[in-house]
C-alpha cells in the first residue's frame, strides 16, 4: 500500500482506501497517526471502526473529500438522506469531524 | 483537487482524486500504485450507466462526474478474461439484526 494513504474498515469489514491528507480532516484520526509510539494504526495506516457501519463510514470519506474541495473554494451543498443523520452525528462527533 | 471518483471492487472502496481532463488510462496507473495491478489487468465500469471506460478518453468525455462510482474488474488468470462485476453490499455483511 502507498505511503499517503490509509484504509479505514468500517463495523462489516469494508474497507475505504483514501488519501491521508483528506483522513486528516478529522481530529481523531489526525491523532492517532501523528502521535508519537509504535502503533499498529500508525505502521499500517489501517484503522478499524468496530461502531460505525459501512453506509455510515462512506458517507464520513465523502464528506472528508468534500470538505478538501470546499476548502480549495469549490462551493456545492453536501446532501445528507435524513434516515442517516442520527447515527452520522454521532460518527462525526466520534472522530471529531 | 477538482474532483474524486469512487472506484469499488468486493469489499474494498478506493478514493481516486483526479481531473475531469484525465484519461481512463491515467486513472488506471494510479490504481496501479494501490492494488499492485497493471493497467491492462484492469477494466472500469461506470455503475450508473453500465458503460466500459475507454483508456484513450478522458473522464468528462465519457461522463464521469465527480463522487462517481465506478467499478473495478481485474483479468483472470485463466483465460485473460475480464472477471464480472462484483461489488459487495453491507447488508449481506450485518453484524447486528
Amino acid at each position: 500500500m502507498e505511503e499517503d494513504t490509509v484504509k479505514l474498515i468500517s463495523a462489516e469489514g469494508f474497507e475505504f482506501v483514501i488519501d491521508k491528507k483528506a483522513a486528516m480532516v478529522s481530529q481523531t484520526i489526525r491523532n492517532m497517526f501523528t502521535s508519537p509510539g509504535n502503533f499498529s494504526e500508525t505502521r499500517l495506516g489501517e484503522v478499524t471502526f468496530p461502531e460505525i457501519s459501512t453506509p455510515i463510514l462512506e458517507k464520513i470519506c465523502q464528506y472528508f473529500y468534500w470538505h478538501l474541495q470546499f476548502a480549495s473554494g469549490k462551493e456545492s451543498e453536501f446532501h445528507i438522506e435524513p434516515e442517516i443523520t442520527l447515527e452520522l452525528m454521532m460518527a462525526a462527533n466520534y472522530l471529531h469531524t | 483537487m477538482a474532483m474524486y471518483i469512487r472506484v469499488k471492487r468486493h469489499k474494498t472502496t478506493y478514493f481516486v482524486t483526479c481531473d475531469p481532463t484525465d484519461t481512463v488510462l491515467r486513472i488506471k496507473q494510479k490504481l496501479q500504485s494501490l492494488i499492485d495491478e497493471p493497467a491492462n489487468r484492469q477494466r472500469l465500469t461506470l455503475v450508473s450507466t453500465d458503460q466500459i471506460l475507454e483508456n484513450s478518453k478522458t473522464l468528462a468525455e465519457q461522463k464521469v462526474e465527480n463522487d462517481a462510482i465506478v467499478a473495478l474488474t481485474l483479468k483472470t488468470d485463466d483465460n485473460g478474461e475480464f472477471e464480472d462485476v462484483c461489488i459487495a453490499r453491507p447488508e449481506d455483511f450485518s453484524s447486528f439484526s
